[in-house]
């Protein structure tokens, strides 16, 4: 059985290594070039993070961070299907990061109380930046989604085409009694569920309407290594460099 | 369809331009809004430049990334520029409370609802304005002549801004933890990237 601390790590790190990699992908590309800056520095951000995790992972004997991130197949991967999708329209990624985001500002301000306390301590470190990350996507959410027809039209429909995987974030792993038990974590389900109130206040201040979410099974699989067929050609990508150079500084 | 070397072009699928003339377009601007930052708690605010934004709560995120990105800050503040009113400039050892006129007395009436006004001072000519303190006025020629009894003593002053507390956002004292993580990330500074004697070694194994 894995340690469920590894378990919890690698699900993080991968989430924010594949959505930090994604986001990336609108640097220069952006609507506007302010806009273009804040997305890329959130990515930027993201991946920050998932160093961060990976090291931790370094700590607890798993190899280096580089060569965890750069020299896994897509198999090898934990992180869910939501975060490997294609960058699709700014609506797509926008709502993307909106719902992914709440989740995170969620997940780590209970893990500021783990019962881990070296993952405590970066959780309280990465906080102040989720928290903007949040305050991003509300700020967008709301401004776009109280607009025009065709913001709105193009929101509900990434709405409606991500929250299957969105509910995917918190698919379990055999670890959840252990990780719940040893106080590692409070779970999915209670991270799930406050997650869900989140969202839905900020949706209902706009002309979006979350669907009923009882009626729709999550794309789940991610955690357990079950993958889009969009995840092996991210990983090329990004590896690109590393396996060109592996001593490459950057 | 437009070829690039980037992949991420070339996932786009762009069309190529077409080769017939084109109307150009006309600019589709955003509104502008004034930023003042905070360098450090307690420290008064001061004038960091604009942005164009579609509403004060985007003008806030645009503000963060503009100005907060790569410098020391604790708080923020954004405030339509349209929302500033300001004296004229005068000289840089001079106080332009000096030449402001006195405005003439208030007309019997029902007294006009006075509120908040923030002030800010210009010292020098090429340095930011900075914020010195409120007064309660009825008006922005009120809030001046408020300000030059308040504040009239300190000099020089070069120029006054003037601008109603209801229009300014402000940062969020509980969400003070945003602004707390800059200095570690040098990632974010071209100097961090140290690759000109790779540069360097490249052309001279390539001339």
């Amino acid at each position: 059985m894995i340690d469920p601390k590894k378990d919890l790590l690698y699900r993080l790190a991968d989430d924010q290594l594949i959505l930090g990699h994604r986001n990336s992908e609108w640097n220069g590309l952006g609507p506007i070039l302010e806009e273009d800056i804040a997305f890329s520095s959130m990515a930027q951000d993201k991946l920050g993070h998932a160093l961060q995790l990976y090291s931790l992972l370094h700590e607890l004997g798993e190899a280096e961070p580089d060569t965890v991130a750069f020299t896994r197949n897509a198999g090898q991967f934990h992180c869910c299907q939501l975060v490997e999708l294609p960058i699709g329209d700014y609506a797509f990624s926008l709502m993307r990061h909106f719902l992914f985001d709440h989740a995170e500002l969620l997940r780590f301000e209970a893990l500021t109380a783990s019962s881990y306390e070296p993952l405590a301590q970066v959780a309280r470190k990465l906080k102040g930046e989720l928290k903007y990350h949040v305050l991003h996507a509300n700020t967008w959410i709301r401004q776009l989604g109280t607009s025009t027809d065709e913001a709105i039209e193009k929101l509900q429909a990434a709405l409606d085409l991500t929250l299957p995987y969105a509910l995917a974030l918190f698919e379990k792993t055999e670890a959840e009694p252990a990780i719940i038990a040893e106080g590692i974590f409070i779970g999915e389900d209670a991270l799930r569920q406050q997650w869900l109130e989140n969202i839905s206040r900020v949706l209902s201040q706009t002309a979006l309407e979350l669907p009923d979410v009882t009626t729709i099974s999550p794309v789940e699989g991610g955690r357990h290594g079950v993958h889009t067929e969009f995840l092996q050609p991210l990983l090329d990508e990004m590896a690109e460099v590393f396996r060109l150079d592996p001593t490459a500084d950057w | 369809m437009l070829s690039s070397l980037d992949p991420r072009i070339a996932r786009l699928a762009l069309p190529d331009a077409p080769a017939a003339l084109q109307p150009k377009a006309a600019f589709d601007q955003f509104e502008t809004y004034e930023v003042f930052h905070q360098k450090k708690d307690g420290a008064p605010f001061s004038y960091v430049g604009p942005v164009h934004a579609p509403s004060a709560d985007v003008a806030f995120l645009f503000a963060k990334e503009q100005y907060s990105r790569r410098a020391a800050c604790s708080g923020m503040w954004v405030v339509p520029t349209s929302a500033i009113s300001l004296t004229r400039y005068v000289g840089d050892q001079e106080s332009v409370y000096d030449v402001v006129p006195t405005p003439a007395p208030e007309a019997p009436g029902v007294p006009a609802e006075s509120e908040d006004y923030l002030i800010f001072h210009l010292k020098k000519r090429g340095k930011a304005h900075t914020h010195v303190g409120a007064v309660q006025a009825t008006s922005a020629a009120d809030a001046l002549e408020q300000a030059k009894r308040a504040f009239g003593e300190q000099r020089p002053v070069v120029n006054v801004w003037v601008m109603r507390r209801a229009d300014v956002l402000t940062s969020e004292l509980e969400d003070r933890d945003i602004w707390s993580t800059t200095p570690e990330k040098k990632y974010r500074d071209a100097i961090a990237y140290k690759v000109q004697d790779r540069i360097d070694r490249f052309k001279q194994e390539h001339s």
